[in-house]
């Protein structure tokens, strides 16, 4: 069906996509520990100049904490919610299951400029300042769809019948809740809130719509890098992207780990 | 108590906190794309003038149309990329699929910013690309059209959403029953016909599921063009947020979110409509029906 050909083809082929996917990231590792101030080739030697540069920089510290501030509520919240939506879409029967799945789909679906905007109206309308609490319940909303995916995709592959077998033995919903179908979940909203710390500590668009005069580090990384590229963002950027990887390879190797 | 009610107290705090935070704020936006402003007052008399300006400036209306293009492009263009890789990491590899799948989405966690950051770096004028084919010898003198042009802002967006596409597509291939594929070569179809009358049909759903999540993401992205794009950075959603910022026109700027959310809502349940006749819909339905 498939010819020796084709083969060699598709092999290449998923070779050259991945390997594009990756080349960015590539790119900035190795330039973070070049010494030239020009991002350009050929090299010219090895250095770690630029990440001290980097983590010396106060500014970017102050803004490291709030993104830790806003972060870590955040992801709760949103694993809380989301959680909540996935229990209510798989386990529980619902009247209005269907309606539910377009509310928690729909944040996702609205461009974030669109989202912004609209809450940076209601909160004027309504007389609300903004502060960190706004950028967090506005980052909450946005994430929902990803840690209900999350959450329901755990859920789902949790056998029913254990927590009839829970019912038979005389638990209540609440304790067969507890004891059988919660301990199941742990691992999923452990990996949930993890993918929503990385998603609201990496999110622009709506943080700078509904920031006050308190900057996360997102913002001011994309101030710095509108106007220039140089080595110091470029190692800023390389452990952007080393810790959000670390953290979501922690949280999936808690999530399989619940699949055994 | 029933599971139905415990079903329906679950989804209450999901339902009041999408409620309050994205169906009020947009309905409030809503109710001020028929609002006026004068100097820097909003004045909230209903008029429908700033529907009437968009549909009578030839920039707004080339501006939507353009970025509903660019939705339509990079859909096709990750499609076409995406669908050989979709099937490969469903009927191709055992092992390393989970690998292959958890590989395809790490770049999505870097973040947008980094993404953009390392594309600058790459295509910029001095930057990696130009430096490398300079120094190699292929080109005398760097070649400025890399960086801050169309084509780097449809590289970037094809770069940032082929993951959604794939996805998409890898969920229907693993529904598909290789079964079918052999029937159809024992009646006689070659590998083409096989391919246009069994696996697209079937993979259709899925095609149609990734393209409109790229779509969407794609008329809404607001950092790429602004950051790689250069003087052709200017899209619609970038306008929206000039009007909301400096331009100081709420009213004209809620006008045109809602524009483009009702051709957005046209196009969703256009698609609604196609995957729930197809069978993998069905089968998602499932209970429902």
């Amino acid at each position: 069906m498939i010819s020796r050909q084709q083969n060699i083809l598709a092999y290449s082929w998923i070779w050259i996509v991945y390997i594009l996917m990756y080349l960015p990231i590539a790119v900035i590792a190795i330039f973070s520990f070049n010494s030239s101030e020009i991002i350009a080739f050929p090299l010219q030697g090895f250095t770690t100049d630029w990440y001290a540069q980097a983590l010396t920089d106060g500014r970017l510290l102050g803004g490291l904490k709030l993104t830790f501030l806003v972060a870590i509520p955040t992801a709760l919240f949103s694993t809380i919610l989301g959680a909540m939506a996935a229990l209510a879409l798989t386990r529980y029967p619902m009247r209005y299951r269907f309606l539910l799945l377009v509310f928690v789909l729909m944040p996702f679906l609205i461009p974030k400029v669109i989202l912004a905007v609209a809450q940076l109206i209601l909160l004027a309308d309504l007389g609300i300042g903004r502060s960190l609490w706004t950028i967090i319940a506005g980052q909450t909303i946005v994430i929902l769809p990803f840690t209900t995916l999350v959450n329901a995709s755990v859920l789902m592959r949790i056998d029913n019948r254990l927590e009839e077998a829970a019912f038979d033995l005389g638990a209540s919903h609440f304790s067969a809740f507890k004891r059988v179908t919660l301990p199941l979940m742990k691992n999923g909203l452990m990996a949930s809130w993890f993918i929503a710390f990385v998603l609201s500590s990496a999110e622009y668009v709506l943080t700078s719509f509904l920031s006050g005069r308190e900057q996360p580090l997102s913002i001011l990384v994309a101030s710095d890098f509108r106007f220039n590229v140089s080595p110091a963002l470029d190692s800023i950027a390389l452990m952007l992207v080393l810790a959000n990887i670390a953290l979501i390879g922690f949280g999936e190797f808690i999530r399989r780990r619940s699949q055994k | 108590m029933k599971r139905i009610t415990i079903g329906n107290a679950l989804s209450v705090p999901v339902f009041a906190a999408v409620a309050a935070l994205c169906i009020a704020p947009l309905a409030i936006l809503f109710a001020y794309s028929f609002f006026s402003v004068s100097f820097v007052a909003i004045i909230k008399d209903p008029t429908f003038k700033n529907y009437a300006r968009i549909a009578g400036s030839s920039t707004y209306r080339w501006l939507i149309f353009k970025a509903f293009l660019s939705g339509a492009g990079i859909a096709a263009i990750t499609a076409i990329i995406g669908y050989p890789v979709a099937w490969f990491i469903a009927k191709r590899v055992t092992i390393y699929k989970s690998a292959l799948l958890t590989l395809l989405l790490v770049p999505l966690y870097t973040g947008d910013l980094v993404r953009i950051f390392a594309w600058r770096v790459l295509l910029g004028a001095e930057g990696v690309l130009n430096s490398l084919l300079m120094w190699i010898g292929l080109v005398d003198k760097p070649i400025d059209a890399l960086l801050f042009s169309p084509l780097a802002t449809h590289i970037v967006l094809a770069y940032n959403y082929l993951p959604f596409m794939v996805i998409g597509l890898w969920l229907a291939f693993e529904a598909l029953d290789d079964r079918l594929l052999e029937a159809a070569q024992d009646l006689g179809a070659g590998s083409r016909s096989a391919f246009v009358r069994v696996t697209l049909p079937l993979t259709m759903p899925g095609l149609i599921a990734g393209a409109l999540m790229v779509f969407v993401m794609v008329v809404g992205d607001y950092l790429t063009p602004q950051l790689v794009g250069g003087a052709s950075g200017i899209t619609i959603i970038s306008a929206i947020n000039d009007l909301f910022g400096t331009a100081f026109d709420w009213p004209l700027g809620s006008a045109i979110a809602w524009t483009m959310l009702a051709i957005l809502a046209l196009f969703f349940a256009l698609a609604a409509i196609v995957i729930s006749r197809s069978t993998l819909g069905k089968a998602m339905a499932g209970g429902e029906a």
